[in-house]
């Protein structure tokens, strides 16, 4: 006696019930994200919506393409993002929403997309699945990326290395150090920008947290919202007085 | 109510635990008998056999999820074990004593421990991501046991991604130490968490960057299979073809799973505890488990794709054949028929008095009774002896298991003996060496194995 090919009052099949929960779930923590007032809570939404959107792919039949969402969106990206959020914001509370006098335009703009989606979507001549998905091996994947496609996978890379060049160079720029910041550069002997990403070099030292004062809290209400932040620059905490 | 209440009241505390159990036994025997009377029991083991026969991929499913989960448990009560003692052995220290021989059981009363305390949340916390930081940072490694090939034919799925599975899924560690470090509502806490953040994504690249080479050299990314490809000599083994990589590898790793020289962000010296500091109870201990878990696992990767996994690093047959031992392996007990019986009931009492008399004759302060304890322990353990070497001879994967837990655990007394030794490093040397060595060298590993690849192809 084995499970019975189709649900037995619903009349799907298995896959139909997980594909249901693994679209429900990216939905719902898609809409987690939009709507929620606590930023970093918004980020672990998003996590969570790729990692359902991970269980899809992985229903599609191309575990390489899931295996590569949960890799590089979410132990690279959500993760880059929830430490940029981090680094800038306050625990103490939410910060100001900056958008919300655009709320109008906000609301135009989102009718205006999901009118033109949905004349795409009407439009489109979707073809059918045919039953059966066959699950495509890496090394066919290999081939389509590194044969026929090789040039966009090539322009691709050379927009990431423009990407990474700007990023360093906009962490390198020398501004004007405060007089707490000239004081932190003494405590860190011999401080180098570390790397591409930009992100180094005692940014997240342990001078810096004896530099912290009490009232600060936790990474200083807005102290770095500037192009940058990421630099090795920027402190934790210590320039609570900033704006 | 009294009237069961006063004797109970006079039980001795061992009489309390032992009389409900008695209670219980005479219950089992009593439904067992009713139950094999009437035809119920067979009637019921062979209908849930059928039903299990008939999934069997989600009994596999369920039985591999299980015992990974299971497994991470002893795996991190001996790692620890070993951690106390072999770190206190070469500080000239004694270490754990107490419990258990040479205090072996000392980890399990620490896990009994961290299970009895207080489990506090403290304000201003956020709670939901506070409570589940602790179980995200526990998944990851132990999701990463689940392609590991322990054994030939004992590994939990042999998926034909499973390196990238791998990485993908301990690369979810990290967001359990930023949760942690985030919603503790604690400057050191949070610094830890950023420091995590920051150590595991650059440690990251260099360490699948490494791994490359021995996917070219493979032509596979499924784990089992990269471990057949070095079977044969000991000069298969990647760790010979790809010395650099190797060596990245293992640095990387050790970043990778915060261990001194690496282990910045829960640097106690400067952090308190790190992301771990407004933890207490089972919450820390999972950030604790997770931490030898990740050891195990990332000293068993190690094994997988450079020391040929399960294989033996020599043929072990020539050499008893040239020796002229031959071992008959093939046991048939029912041969002994009523001997059987005799060797049943005879075997133990006789072996406990021929190693406990010499014993008690030896030693003549010691009592007959405690000689008589002294030799069926010792009975005991040469029997097992006995069965692991009969298991080893008559079976592969017994030996292939043992070969792959003798090389892991290599990598973990290493990883140990670095944390007795090494001081640990400074923030922005531990970035700028991931940067400005690691990522070059890996880099140089990579284009030198594919030149070698290719010029190697040519040649032949």
């Amino acid at each position: 006696m084995s499970l019975p090919d189709r649900i037995p009052i619903l009349g799907w099949v298995w896959e139909d019930l997980l594909f249901l929960t693994f679209a429900g779930v990216m939905l719902g923590a898609a809409l987690l994200v939009v709507i929620g007032r606590n930023i970093i809570r918004s980020g672990l939404w998003m996590i969570l919506s790729f990692g359902a959107l991970a269980g899809l792919y992985v229903l599609l039949g191309t575990p390489l393409v899931a295996a590569a969402q949960v890799l590089v969106y979410i132990g690279a990206i959500s993760v880059l993002i929830l430490f940029a959020i981090m680094l800038t914001q306050s625990k103490e509370g939410p910060s100001r929403l900056v958008f919300h006098h655009q709320a109008w335009a906000g609301a135009l703009a989102a009718v205006a997309l999901a009118l033109l989606l949905a004349l795409t979507v009407l439009g489109t001549e979707w073809p059918q699945a045919d039953g059966q998905l066959r699950p495509s091996p890496s090394a066919d994947i290999a081939r389509l990326l590194f044969g026929e496609y090789l040039l966009a996978f090539e322009v691709v890379s050379v927009l990431l290395l423009a990407a990474v060049i700007g990023g360093v160079f906009l962490a390198k720029r020398e501004d004007l150090p405060d007089p707490g910041e000239a004081a932190i550069e003494q405590v860190r002997l011999g401080s180098s920008p570390g790397g591409p990403t930009g992100y180094t070099s005692g940014g997240i030292g342990p001078s810096e947290a004896d530099a912290a004062r009490p009232s600060g809290g936790i990474g200083s209400t807005g102290a770095a919202t500037t192009p940058g932040a990421l630099g090795p620059s920027v402190g934790m905490s210590g320039r609570g007085d900033a704006p | 109510m009294s009237v069961l209440a006063r004797p109970w009241s006079r039980l001795t505390p061992a009489g309390k635990v032992v009389l409900p159990l008695l209670g219980l036994l005479v219950f089992l025997t009593l439904a067992l008998l009713v139950g094999f009377a009437t035809g119920l029991i067979p009637g019921l083991i062979r209908f849930v056999g059928d039903l299990l026969g008939a999934n069997i991929g989600i009994v596999r499913f369920v039985v591999a999820a299980s015992a990974i989960l299971l497994m991470s448990v002893p795996t991190a009560f001996v790692i620890i074990y070993m951690e106390l003692k072999v770190i206190a052995l070469m500080n000239l220290r004694l270490g754990p004593n107490r419990v258990g021989p040479w205090g072996s059981l000392h980890s399990i009363v620490h896990g009994l421990k961290v299970l009895g305390k207080e489990d506090f949340t403290p304000t201003g916390v956020d709670v939901p991501v506070f409570t589940l930081a602790p179980a995200v940072t526990f998944l990851a490694p132990v999701l990463g046991l689940l392609v590991l090939p322990f054994a030939p034919g004992l590994l939990g799925i042999d998926m034909n991604l499973a390196l990238l599975y791998f990485f993908a899924v301990s690369g979810l560690s990290v967001l359990g130490l930023m949760m942690a470090g985030w919603s503790s509502f604690n400057k050191y806490s949070l610094l830890g968490g950023l420091r995590a953040a920051a150590q595991i994504i650059s440690y990251e690249i260099p360490l699948t960057l490494a791994v490359v080479g021995v996917i070219m050299l493979a032509g596979t990314m499924s784990l089992n299979q990269i471990v057949m490809n070095q079977s044969g000599s000991i000069l298969d083994w990647y760790m010979f073809k790809q010395p650099l990589g190797f060596v990245i590898f293992f640095i990387a790793a050790t970043a990778e799973g915060n261990r001194t020289p690496f282990d910045l962000t829960e640097a106690d010296s400067e952090l308190v505890a790190g992301f771990a500091t407004e933890y207490s109870g089972m919450r820390f201990g999972f950030f604790f488990f997770a931490e030898y878990v990740g050891v195990f696992i990332l000293s068993a990767l190690t094994t997988v794709l450079f020391l040929g996994g399960w294989n033996a690093p020599f043929d072990i047959d020539p050499v008893l054949n040239a020796l002229g031992i031959r071992f008959d392996l093939a046991l048939d007990l029912a041969r002994l028929d009523v001997g059987l019986l005799f060797l049943l009931a005879l075997g133990p009492v006789v072996g406990t008095l021929l190693i406990a008399l010499p014993i008690w004759m030896l030693r003549s302060d010691w009592s007959f009774l405690k000689s008589l304890v002294i030799g069926f322990i010792l009975l005991n353990v040469l029997l097992a002896a006995a069965v692991g070497v009969w298991l080893a001879l008559s079976f592969e994967a017994v030996v292939g298991l043992g070969w792959f837990l003798v090389k892991t655990y290599f990598f973990v007394f290493l990883f140990v003996w670095m944390r007795a030794t090494l001081p640990r490093v400074r923030i922005d040397q531990l970035m700028g060496f991931a940067w400005k060595w690691m990522l070059p060298a890996s880099l140089v590993n990579l284009f030198v194995t594919a030149l070698a690849i290719i010029v190697v192809s040519e040649v032949r």
